[in-house]
């Protein structure tokens, strides 16, 4: 817990300090430094670094004219997301159809966005140009050498090299990933759905209307809170079996095939391998098809009597076993289909840190008279777990997004008998992240997609936040020691 | 030395960035998905999960003054190709006068909607779509109200909406139209589900009625296959006693079926027969139509004319078809209905051309190229003479298709609608409702209840 409260804190003092510094520049510097709050380039023309006064007067100008010529059409209207309706007239000379001069919701939207982060770095470097203005004064004042524009250049190759490497990728994610991200979070407050598409229709804010629609009145559905509850539950389950099935077979596997009794082992291995080679959905497809009701397992159940044995016990009530088609049966099978997936790749990893066993503390063990379980349960999977402990819990959280499984085995096979969860476009087998896909992805229901997708997000974070300071103190490794 | 490398990689990294992030607008159109007619379009809604985003181009930005070549896009299904390459030569040929640079792309009818959704304006300027998927279109507004284009049909095309409207069957116009504005123009029949069964098996009064059928299947050892967990299908039962549903303007569906019809039947008594149908030991329900015809048990089936190479397979060359059974009903046997189904071209309202687009959607569905369509492709007609012509009457599925048309009805429902019918259709196959009149009322309204629910 001190972790977290130390990371929050050191957060906020790291903002605190960017703040003081701006303050203490701004107070204790002259002229040229204040200016500096309006004029970029003014703190280091008057240093004597022109190219780089330049550089950033340049820039600021194209920020100030960003500002005047294109910000405003899309961020006047943030607010509103649009007034005027999309309408065309049919033009009787050229029979073509003309639009008005209409607002489209969605590049209102975007583009406000994109002019709230430009003005946000802006913001960013005039502080920075005082703080730095400030430190020239300084250098300057106490007659220390002031960099010359090469200088700098020679510093952004050497001891500054990181800033260059950065710039771009940073750029990049910026725009590419921090952007969709607001995007997603900003369409959670509005009405973006088939009715209120853009540039058809407008869309506007509605506030905390689709939050409050996914959590009272029933939610989302008439049945909502009740099929919520299932999946949730369901989910856990199946995130708990299919991680920790696949981490101890993995382990289990590599075991074996690392044992020297073992014939052939990389005849194994490889056979093993095979089936991350082929690519999941080709497999997952065919799984389904072997069984299906009148599949090939089905076949062979049916043709060694034991269809006929597990009606006389009373377990089924078909012709068939219902292996992907009834719940209980469709959840077993789903997760033993998982091992058979993810086995593999545990087992690779698995073999890899068994070979780097420390051997000195096995062969004392053995002459201490240990067996075999016990090297094992003292040795060989406390060292296992230290090591892989966090890709433990990154597995558990990607096995509740786990869609692909879920999807390919169950889309257009399972059909639940449930009403109270048909009702809600769920079925049994469904996990969180599926049922959101049919609640939204068929219905072009951006706006719940969106909630659904923030909420998801909040249960994985605090999961993997709770896991990775509980689970895996950082004294783990000085314990095994 | 390694700076430089390591420069370089976050370079690479970077334009990775960009070049995904960017706009992945392709050359030519010809990477869509493959369409698959197989399926009747979606009767149950899409599972596709990644509509094929943009790799059509959108139309010129530039709208050309009079006299300047007319730049259309046209999609339609993969197997439609040559056939709309030949009738974009000759709707070109028709118009000597005007210069066209008319593209042809592959968007599958099943699919179009969801690639048209996820951006209206880069989507074709005429598309064809299957006919469940309308509403979708009318609701985001991506599809243009043929009403107000009349002036350009007439003056471009020499015919009014009037015109179209009286052509073409008078179901078909019903499916295409929305509060009685007519939004697309029919093009194909044929998009609805009767009974195809193996003649070496079962004769033609045997197939008069579900009890006949089951019976005369049940006695040779054999099945009768539909697939009954589907709201497209199941709810012919409903329909066939005079029970409706209906779709309101907030986009939820309306439906009366856990009360009395307009006929006077009540809708536990459906649900009866309903159950009498799926327990008989010769009803087969699955959702994997092609499979079953092929596997070798059954005998009939309730299907459409995209299973012609199944029913080939199953029942051999000289399979037949015909309209759906009488099934019982209170003692009484009562004529099953289908949902009818269409293929409709559609112009897109952000169209550049829209006029011309008007022009050139009406003539790839006019009755010449309605007849050309049955002749290459098998498809059945909208046109009422083009349907009218001998050769259309011979064929096996189409007939049977129409014949059944005079018991369709244009299912008019909202999304919510489609999972709870799912589930009530698997519940009557699974036999878990139980028998009694109040067990049966209460699932009714349970599954009412899911259908009109309100979308949030």
């Amino acid at each position: 817990m001190s972790k977290i409260t130390s990371a929050i804190g050191g957060f906020f003092g790291s903002i605190g300090r960017f703040f003081a510094d701006f303050g203490k520049a701004f107070a204790k510097g002259d002229i040229f430094v204040k200016l500096s709050l309006i004029w970029w380039g003014a703190g280091f023309i008057a240093r004597k670094q022109i190219v780089k006064g330049i550089i950033l007067t340049v820039l600021e100008v194209g920020i100030i004219l960003f500002s005047i010529f294109f910000a405003p059409q899309y961020v006047s209207k943030f607010g509103t997301l649009g007034t005027v309706k999309f309408e065309q007239v049919l033009d009787q000379t050229t029979w073509q159809l003309v639009p008005n001069d209409y607002d489209h919701s969605f590049l209102i939207l975007l583009f406000s966005l994109f002019c709230f982060v430009v003005w946000l770095v802006a913001f960013i470097i005039t502080i920075r140009c005082v703080v730095n203005a400030y430190k020239l004064q300084l250098r300057a004042q106490s007659g220390k050498h002031v960099n010359t524009f090469l200088d700098d250049c020679k510093d952004y190759l050497d001891s500054k090299f990181h800033v260059t490497l950065l710039t771009l990728p940073i750029i990049g994610i910026v725009l590419f990933t921090v952007i969709p991200i607001l995007l997603l979070i900003f369409v959670a407050f509005t009405n973006y759905d088939q009715w209120h598409m853009p540039p058809g229709e407008l869309f506007t804010w509605v506030g905390f209307q689709n939050f409050k629609s996914l959590f009272t009145s029933g939610g989302l559905t008439v049945s909502f809170s009740y099929a919520f509850g299932r999946i949730l539950g369901w989910t856990l389950v199946w995130a708990f079996f299919a991680t920790f099935s696949t981490y101890f077979g993995g382990i289990l596997m590599s075991l074996l095939l690392n044992s020297k009794k073992t014939v052939v082992p990389k005849l194994w291995r490889l056979l093993l391998v095979i089936t991350i080679a082929v690519p999941q959905f080709v497999s997952l497809l065919l799984v389904r098809y072997f069984f299906a009701d009148n599949g090939i397992v089905n076949t062979l159940c049916a043709r060694v009597g034991l269809t006929a044995l597990l009606r006389g016990w009373g377990l089924i009530n078909t012709t068939y076993i219902p292996f992907l088609t009834a719940p209980i049966w469709a959840h077993v099978t789903i997760i033993l289909i998982n091992i058979w997936i993810g086995v593999p790749y545990q087992m690779l990893i698995a073999t890899g840190i068994l070979m780097n066993l420390p051997s000195d503390q096995l062969e004392s063990a053995r002459i201490d008279g240990a067996n075999k379980f016990q090297v094992f349960r003292y040795i060989t999977m406390p060292y296992m777990f230290q090591v892989t402990a966090p890709t433990l819990v990154t597995d558990f959280v990607k096995n509740i997004n786990n869609f692909n499984v879920i999807f390919l085995l169950t889309d257009g096979m399972y059909f639940t008998t449930n009403q109270m969860l048909a009702n809600s476009q769920a079925k049994e087998t469904d996990l969180l992240i599926t049922w959101l896909f049919n609640l939204t992805q068929n219905y072009y229901n951006y706006k719940m997609a969106a909630v659904i997708g923030i909420v998801v997000f909040i249960i994985c974070a605090v999961f993997t936040l709770i896991a990775f300071n509980f689970l895996i103190s950082g004294d783990k490794e000085g314990v095994y020691n | 030395m390694k700076k430089l490398v390591a420069l370089a990689l976050c370079l690479v990294l970077a334009l990775g960035l960009v070049a995904c992030g960017g706009d992945s607008n392709s050359n030519n159109s010809n990477t869509n998905t493959p369409s698959d007619n197989n399926t009747p379009s979606d009767n149950n809604p899409p599972a596709d999960n990644n509509p094929p985003a943009d790799n059509n181009p959108p139309a010129d930005n530039n709208p050309p003054a009079s006299g300047d070549a007319i730049a259309l896009t046209v999609w339609g299904g993969e197997e439609d190709q040559a056939l709309l390459g030949e009738l974009v030569e000759e709707f070109k040929a028709a118009h000597p006068d005007q210069t066209f640079n008319i593209q042809v792309g592959v968007e599958s009818e099943s699919t179009a909607k969801d690639t048209i959704l996820t951006d209206p304006q880069a989507a074709a300027d005429v598309f064809a779509f299957a006919s469940d998927q309308l509403d979708s279109l009318v609701n985001a507004k991506a599809i243009q109200s043929l009403d107000d284009m009349d002036a350009a049909l007439q003056a471009l095309a020499g015919v009014s909406v009037a015109d179209v409207k009286t052509a073409n069957s008078a179901s078909s116009v019903e499916a295409a139209s929305r509060n009685g504005v007519l939004y697309a123009f029919p093009m194909t029949a044929g998009n609805n589900y009767f009974l195809a069964y193996d003649p070496d098996f079962l004769n033609e009064d045997q197939v008069k009625t579900w009890d006949g059928l089951l019976e005369a299947a049940a006695a040779q050892g054999k099945k009768v296959a539909m697939t009954i967990a589907s709201g497209w299908y199941n709810a012919s039962f409903f329909y066939s006693a005079g029970f409706t549903t209906g779709l309101n303007e907030d986009g939820t569906t309306s439906a009366d079926w856990n009360g009395t019809s307009a006929t006077g039947i009540k809708g536990v008594d459906v649900v009866k027969a309903m159950q009498a149908i799926a327990s008989s030991p010769a009803f087969f329900s699955t959702n994997d139509l092609p499979a079953a015809i092929t596997g070798g048990d059954v005998i009939a089936v309730v299907d459409g004319c995209w299973e012609d190479k199944a029913l080939k397979e199953g029942f051999g060359d000289d399979y037949a078809a015909t309209t759906l059974p009488t099934f019982t009903l209170n003692g009484q046997q009562v004529q099953q209905y289908c949902v009818s189904g269409f293929k409709f071209v559609g112009v897109n309202p952000y169209s550049k051309q829209a006029g011309w687009a008007v022009a050139l959607a009406q003539f790839i569905t006019n009755e010449e190229s309605q007849v050309k369509r049955f002749e290459q492709r098998k498809q059945g007609p909208t046109n009422v003479n083009a349907a009218a012509n001998p050769a259309v009457q011979e064929n096996v599925l189409i007939a049977a298709s129409s014949a059944q048309d005079a018991y369709g009805v244009v299912q008019l429902v909202g999304d919510n609608y489609w999972s709870p019918t799912e589930s009530f259709g698997a519940q009557i196959a699974q036999g878990t409702i139980g028998s009694d009149d109040a067990a049966i009322q209460s699932a009714l309204d349970d599954l009412i209840a899911g259908i009109t629910a309100p979308l949030a």
